[in-house]
C-alpha cells in the first residue's frame, strides 16, 4: 500500500462517517390531521391523535379574514391568511388534552386529544 | 395633626386602592372574578410569579421585546437607590428552547453611606444572554412543568456600588411551576446558583449566591393574576460555597396584568424580613442584599 493511500484512508473513513451522520434519520412518521376554520369556529372542535407521534396539523381558513392558530400547551402559533391553508408542526405528544384557539377571536377554540 | 404612623397607614391604604383601581381598569375585570375558569385560555406562566420565574418558554416562532427593571432600595445608613434594566429580545426557536439576550442599563443614587461612595449616575451597564430548556412539560395529566436556565452576564458597572468593574456572572436556575387548580391557581419554585467573578483595580473577587423561592399566584380574571412570593438567599465569598458571609429572607406581593393578547406587565415588591451578616449583630443583611427590591416589566410579543 502506498504512503499516499495510507494517508488518505483515515480521511476517506472520516468522510464516509460524516456522510453517514448527515443522512436523514428515519423519523417516526407524523400523524396528520385537518382542521377547518369557518364562520369563526374550528371544525372539528376536537381532534384525536396518537401518543408519542409528531403531529402535522393542516389548518384551512375558509373565512374572509386571517386567524392566528395558537396554543399555550402545544407551544405553537401560526397566522393563517384569509381563504388559505397553513401547516403547524407539533412535537410527539404525551397523553392529554391540548387546547388551541384563534388568537384573533375570543370565541374560537378547539382541542387536540392525545390518546 | 396626624401622627406619622397614621399618615403611613393612610398612604398605604391609598396606594392599595390606587393599585386596585389601576388593575381593574387595565384588565377590565369587573365581574370576571365570578367567571368559570375552565373556559379561560391557558396562561404562559413565566412571568406570573414576580421575581420567581415560571417554567414557560413561549410559543415556537414567537418573539418578544421587553423592558425589565429591578430596583434595590435601602441599606444600613444614608440613602441608597439602584436600578438595573434589561432591554431584552427573546424568541423561541423550538418547542423546547427559548433564547434571550440584551443590554443592561443601570442607575445609582447613593448618598451619605458608610461603605459606599456618593454617586448619582445613569450608565450602560453591560449585556446578557439566557438559554432556557423545557425539561418537564405540563399536560392535562401532569400539572408540573420544569425549565432549566443559564444566564451569562457581563457587567461594566457594579450592581451595588455603581463603580466601574469587569464582572462576569453565570446564573443557573431551575424554574418549576405547578398548576394547582386548572386555569386558576399556580405555585412556582425556583432554585438558584449564581457564581460571579469581579475584576477591579485592587484584584479579583469571587463570590456566589445560592437560594430558592416559593410563590403562589391566583388568577382572579383571565388577564389578571395576583400572588405572593418568598425568597431565601445565601451569599458566599467563593463560588464553591466555602466562605459563607450571610443570608436573607425576602417576601412580598406580585402582580401580572395582560393588557392585550400580545402585551403584558408584571410587577413585584419584596421586603427583607430576616437577615444575618457574618460578624455583624445587626438585624437584616444589608451588606449583600437590600431592605426592599421591586420589579416592573413590560413586554410586547409579536
Amino acid at each position: 500500500m502506498s504512503v499516499a493511500t495510507m494517508t488518505m484512508r483515515p480521511l476517506i473513513l472520516a468522510a464516509v462517517g460524516a456522510a453517514a451522520l448527515l443522512q436523514p434519520v428515519k423519523a417516526d412518521p407524523a400523524a396528520e390531521v385537518r382542521v377547518t376554520y369557518s364562520n369563526g369556529q374550528f371544525e372539528p372542535g376536537e381532534v384525536n391523535v396518537p401518543v408519542d407521534k409528531p403531529v402535522i396539523i393542516r389548518v384551512k381558513n375558509m373565512d374572509a379574514k386571517a386567524l392566528e392558530f395558537e396554543s399555550t400547551s402545544l407551544r405553537v402559533e401560526k397566522v393563517v391568511a384569509a381563504k388559505s391553508e397553513a401547516v403547524v408542526n407539533v412535537r410527539a405528544l404525551k397523553p392529554g388534552r391540548y387546547e388551541f384557539y384563534d388568537d384573533f377571536n375570543a370565541k374560537a377554540h378547539g382541542a387536540l386529544v392525545v390518546q | 395633626m396626624q401622627t406619622p404612623r397614621r399618615l403611613t397607614r393612610r398612604s398605604g391604604a391609598h396606594a392599595v386602592l390606587a393599585i386596585c383601581a389601576l388593575v381593574a381598569c387595565a384588565s377590565g375585570t369587573g365581574a370576571a372574578v365570578a367567571e368559570d375558569a375552565s373556559s379561560w385560555r391557558e396562561i404562559e406562566t413565566k412571568y406570573v410569579f414576580g421575581f420567581t420565574t415560571g417554567s414557560g418558554i413561549g410559543l415556537e416562532g414567537e418573539k418578544e421585546v421587553t423592558v425589565d427593571s429591578v430596583g434595590r432600595f435601602g441599606k444600613r445608613d444614608g440613602h441608597y437607590a439602584a436600578t438595573e434594566t434589561k432591554y431584552e429580545f427573546e424568541f423561541t426557536p423550538s418547542q423546547f428552547i427559548q433564547i434571550e439576550f440584551g443590554a443592561l442599563g443601570s442607575s445609582h443614587n447613593i448618598d451619605a453611606m458608610t461603605d459606599l461612595a456618593a454617586r448619582n449616575q445613569l450608565a450602560f451597564a453591560g449585556g446578557f444572554a439566557e438559554f432556557r430548556y423545557l425539561a418537564v412539560e405540563r399536560t392535562s395529566n401532569n400539572p408540573l412543568s420544569v425549565t432549566l436556565a443559564v444566564e451569562p452576564t457581563v457587567r461594566l458597572i457594579d450592581e451595588t456600588s455603581g463603580s466601574h468593574v469587569n464582572n462576569y456572572e453565570f446564573e443557573t436556575t431551575v424554574n418549576a411551576d405547578l398548576e394547582l387548580l386548572k386555569n386558576r391557581l399556580y405555585a412556582g419554585l425556583n432554585l438558584l446558583y449564581e457564581p460571579e467573578v469581579t475584576r477591579v483595580v485592587a484584584g479579583t473577587q469571587r463570590e456566589a449566591t445560592i437560594g430558592g423561592s416559593a410563590a403562589l399566584a391566583v388568577r382572579l380574571a383571565p388577564n389578571l393574576l395576583v400572588g405572593a412570593e418568598i425568597w431565601y438567599l445565601r451569599h458566599y465569598d467563593s463560588p464553591t460555597l466555602s466562605d459563607y458571609t450571610g443570608d436573607a429572607v425576602m417576601a412580598g406581593p406580585t402582580l401580572y396584568v395582560k393588557f392585550t393578547s400580545k402585551m403584558f406587565m408584571t410587577a413585584a415588591w419584596n421586603a427583607q424580613l430576616l437577615g444575618h451578616e457574618v460578624g455583624n449583630l445587626s438585624s437584616l443583611n444589608l451588606s449583600e442584599f437590600q431592605r426592599h427590591r421591586a420589579r416592573l416589566k413590560f413586554a410586547y410579543e409579536f
